[in-house]
């Protein structure tokens, strides 16, 4: 069998939720070892709908499932002496430890990056908040809806004349997520080579204003502050109707644009017509044009009208809903879904491997771990604990 | 202290955003990396939001999209199409650790650089290919922007006002999440390497990533078949969660209620009779019944407030809230500031550039930290260093190549994009506004840094 590309790296999880859990999601499925410390009353993501067939349980969350797949799972209750004994020990033989509290959280406990690197002088600590671990923000509270705000892709999102928008469900955690898994394996990069730990600070909102392309430099560049665009009816890369849903036209570089062809594509004789012939011209007359657009998109179908396009290079694209994406022949041909067992019986169909790897390969994936699966085999495999001791600890509740 | 990725040696054969924004942040933690331009075959973003809007002289080293993407790089010049510019690329290829690219297939098979052709050169050499759709499959060869990937993964069809058509951002949001899987997959590639020795091809597919980030919306069909309808700025669970006009032109407040105690301090803080007295609110159930109502309610107190001083209030308050913040807000905000988010880049002489402030990184590595930031590349600027420092051939054939076009110092066709002025375009409603004193704003930032 090939080996997966972070096989042999261990990773202590405390995340909750989806930021933390999405990094560390990635770093198991590509073969890192990773033990998911829950407090005993689980990882609130647990409580998050959608359910499995609608049924709320701890083990029914399909986002908590997705976010957790290929984890080992231990409760431990961190406040307790016992708790942070064991975590420490957990510290001394791993490599990373990541963790999304609130910036107080972890000094709280005693377990700031100065504490643990003198149990573990090569361990990375990735921690991941909101507005980071310094700064005037760094207690304030959020969701996804506050990140694009203070992130700045928010003001820039929606329509011209109507209220601001964001993304549907979790982008900002997501983003956040994945840019953590990156500084993780950089870290570990380094640390493999010198041994050399460190702690990274990765902020959920910068993680949005990273990723902005020119809205500041639209500033430093000429003074401009963008806002969301009007949908002028003549754009030609606007959004538009057909008969079976949405479709995104692209004719095009805009400097490059030969008319004479996208009339041809269009197959329409109205707009054969010099008011549209140049980027001024259609400026001009942006009302009518929108309107022939509309009426000539509304009988298309969307699918024969993408391949038609890209048959001509023209790099139209299609708004797909949920069964549309998962039936896509693109996605079909790549197996982009997977399916594995629920722990409470049947399949569940997911995304699977983000890309592709060549040589290690995204296999031998499993199912989250139900609320303290692997607290055995953690205590008495990692640490040597004997039965008769991990018997104390649940009893007493450390576990 | 070294930057972690340091002795690393890239050559990028990117454009636009998917591969120069994942290969940007390698630079800047240590990589070397050398990014192929082609004179013939202009980069868009060189001749895009162009400093000043200045489209006289060597324009194409002033556009904004450009710096955005590509600083701390190498930058040379070859004509692929010309065999000593495509035997060029494959020497550097050869003593380099990563080959990253995002054009479509059909160009990298006409290069014959696809992995086992790099193999041939270089056995242990990592490979990575971005594109909308995947390199394999019916839809490989399709070209894709944002948006049309944004559309693919199925972001964009959940994402909108309630009753209205499907909504995108208006910038490549999916090249960059595109981008941030790159950083990741090539990482995981790299630390593989270092256990094994072995190198391995990566196929990101824009579209898959983003894919990846929407589990909510694919699981609740594929496990309940429930195809969720767009809902604006509302959660599916709380409420109420929104954005709400403040004073001023076009200014907006989110207001986040995760539990009742933050719905309680709302209403001290909103101090509003309707909402605290109200027991059809007292509730995350009743609210999530009445959000129309309390949306109408909250939106009337908050256009009272300015939308910062507001925000502060309610956090104080222990209230998730955000002010909206524009371009210049953010490029300013106080917080990104006490933290140097954005870096102060100096341009290259000859540009006549000031130096200007960039958004940095989303994380900040206590022992290893990123490098001394250099603006990207003007056109060629790196020929000399890497044809004749790194690769060894000798000065004089610079100018030989020159000649016969295989590297070169400019577009050999440039062709601006001139844009209508900034009066014009806020008059279309393009921008909110513009500074004209906005050097002097900026040069203002660079000296207020803590």
């Amino acid at each position: 069998m090939a080996s997966q590309a972070l096989q042999g790296i261990k990773v202590l999880d405390l995340t909750h939720y989806i930021a933390g859990p999405y990094c560390t999601k990635l770093l198991a499925d590509f073969g890192a070892d990773v033990i998911k410390i829950e407090r005993p009353t689980g990882d609130p993501a647990r409580n998050m709908a959608p359910f499995y067939h609608d049924e709320r349980n701890v083990d029914n969350s399909l986002i908590f499932f997705y976010l957790n797949t290929s984890k080992q799972g231990m409760t431990l209750d961190l406040k307790t002496p016992k708790g942070q004994e064991i975590f420490k020990k957990l510290v001394s033989e791993c490599d990373a430890v990541v963790e999304n509290y609130s910036p107080r959280v972890m000094p709280s406990l005693g377990f700031n990056f100065d504490s643990l690197k003198k149990i573990n002088p090569s361990l990375v600590m990735i921690s991941i908040s909101n507005f980071g671990q310094t700064g005037p923000y760094r207690d304030y509270k959020a969701t996804d809806i506050v990140e694009y705000a203070l992130g700045g892709l928010m003001y820039i999102f929606g329509a011209y004349a109507r209220e601001p928008l964001k993304h549907a469900y979790n982008q900002a955690q997501f983003k956040a997520g994945t840019n953590a898994a990156s500084a993780a394996l950089i870290a570990l990069f380094h640390s493999r080579k010198t041994a050399q730990g460190q702690h990274v600070d990765l902020s959920i909102q910068e993680s949005i204003s990273t990723a902005l392309r020119d809205v500041t430099s639209n500033f430093t560049y000429t003074g401009a502050v963008r806002r969301r665009q009007p949908n002028h009816s003549g754009d030609l890369t606007r959004l538009r109707e057909v008969s079976d849903g949405y479709i995104l036209p692209n004719p095009g570089m805009s400097a490059g644009l030969d008319w004479n062809k996208v009339v041809e594509f269009l197959e329409s004789s109205s707009l054969d017509d010099d008011k549209f012939r140049t980027g001024t011209a259609r400026l001009e007359n942006a009302e009518e044009l929108g309107s022939i657009l509309d009426d000539l998109f509304s009988t298309k179908s969307k699918l024969d009208m993408f391949y038609a396009a890209h048959e001509q290079r023209f790099i139209y694209g299609v708004i797909d809903s949920p069964p549309e994406v998962l039936d896509n022949p693109q996605n079909q041909y790549r197996n982009r879904f997977v399916e594995l067992e629920h722990p409470s019986g049947g399949l569940i169909t997911f995304p699977g491997a983000p890309f592709k790897m060549s040589k290690t390969p995204w296999d031998g994936l499993k199912p989250p771990p139900r609320l303290g699966e692997h607290n055995k085999s953690v205590l008495s495999e990692r640490l040597g604990y004997t039965d008769d001791t991990v018997k104390e600890l649940i009893s007493s509740g450390v576990i | 202290m070294a930057s972690p990725l340091e002795g690393l040696r890239v050559v990028e054969m990117g454009q636009l955003i998917a591969i120069p924004a994942a290969m940007k942040m390698m630079a800047d933690m240590g990589a070397q990396v050398i990014r192929l331009e082609s004179c013939r075959r202009l980069e868009s973003y060189r001749t895009d939001s162009l400093f000043q809007n200045d489209v006289t002289g060597d324009f194409w080293n002033k556009g904004a999209n450009f710096y955005e993407q590509n600083r701390n790089k190498l930058g040379i010049t070859l004509d692929l199409n010309h065999p000593t510019g495509l035997a060029l690329l494959r020497q550097l290829i050869s003593v380099s650790d990563i080959f990253a690219e995002n054009f479509t297939p059909r160009v990298i098979k006409n290069f014959q650089l696809e992995y086992s052709d790099l193999q041939k050169l270089n056995p242990d050499i990592i490979m990575v290919s971005s594109t909308g759709y995947g390199f394999d499959g019916p839809w490989a060869n399709f070209g894709a922007t944002g948006p049309a990937t944004e559309g693919a993964s199925g972001l964009a069809y959940s994402t909108g006002y309630k009753n209205g058509p499907p909504v995108m951002s208006e910038i490549p949001y999916t090249d960059y999440t595109g981008a941030e899987h790159t950083i990741f997959a090539i990482m995981a590639a790299l630390i593989h390497r270092q256990t094994t020795g072995d190198g391995q091809f990566i196929d990101v597919s824009q579209t898959e990533t983003s894919t990846a980030t929407i589990p909510e919306f694919l699981m609740d069909y594929s496990a309940n078949k429930r195809v969720s309808p767009r809902n604006g700025n509302e959660d599916p669970s709380i409420s109420p969660q929104g954005c709400y006009p403040c004073m001023g032109d076009d200014r907006w407040i989110v207001i986040s209620i995760t539990n009742d105690e933050e719905w309680a301090s709302l209403c001290i803080e909103l101090n509003n009779s309707e909402l605290t007295s109200d027991t059809r609110f007292s509730t995350n159930e009743g609210r999530m019944k009445h959000k129309q109502d309390i949306d109408d309610l909250i939106g009337r107190e908050t256009l009272q407030w300015d939308n910062q001083e507001l925000m502060k209030v309610l956090q104080t308050a222990g209230v998730p809230a955000g002010a909206v913040l524009d371009g210049q807000e953010l490029l300013f905000n106080e917080h990104l500031k006490s933290r140097n988010f954005y870096e102060i880049v100096p341009h290259h002489p000859t540009t006549g550039m000031p130096p200007l402030p960039y958004a940095g990184r989303p994380w900040q590595f206590s022992t290893t930290p990123q490098v001394e930031p250099k603006a990207a590349p003007i056109m060629g600027e790196h020929n000399k260093s890497i044809f004749i420092d790194l690769l060894g051939y000798d000065e004089s054939i610079l100018e030989e190549w020159e000649s016969e076009g295989i590297i070169g110092y400019g577009p050999t066709s440039p062709i601006s994009v001139r844009r209508p002025s900034l009066e014009e375009q806020v008059r279309q409603g393009r921008l909110q506004r513009f500074e004209p004193d906005f050097l002097s704003q900026v040069s203002k930032f660079h000296q207020d840094r803590p």
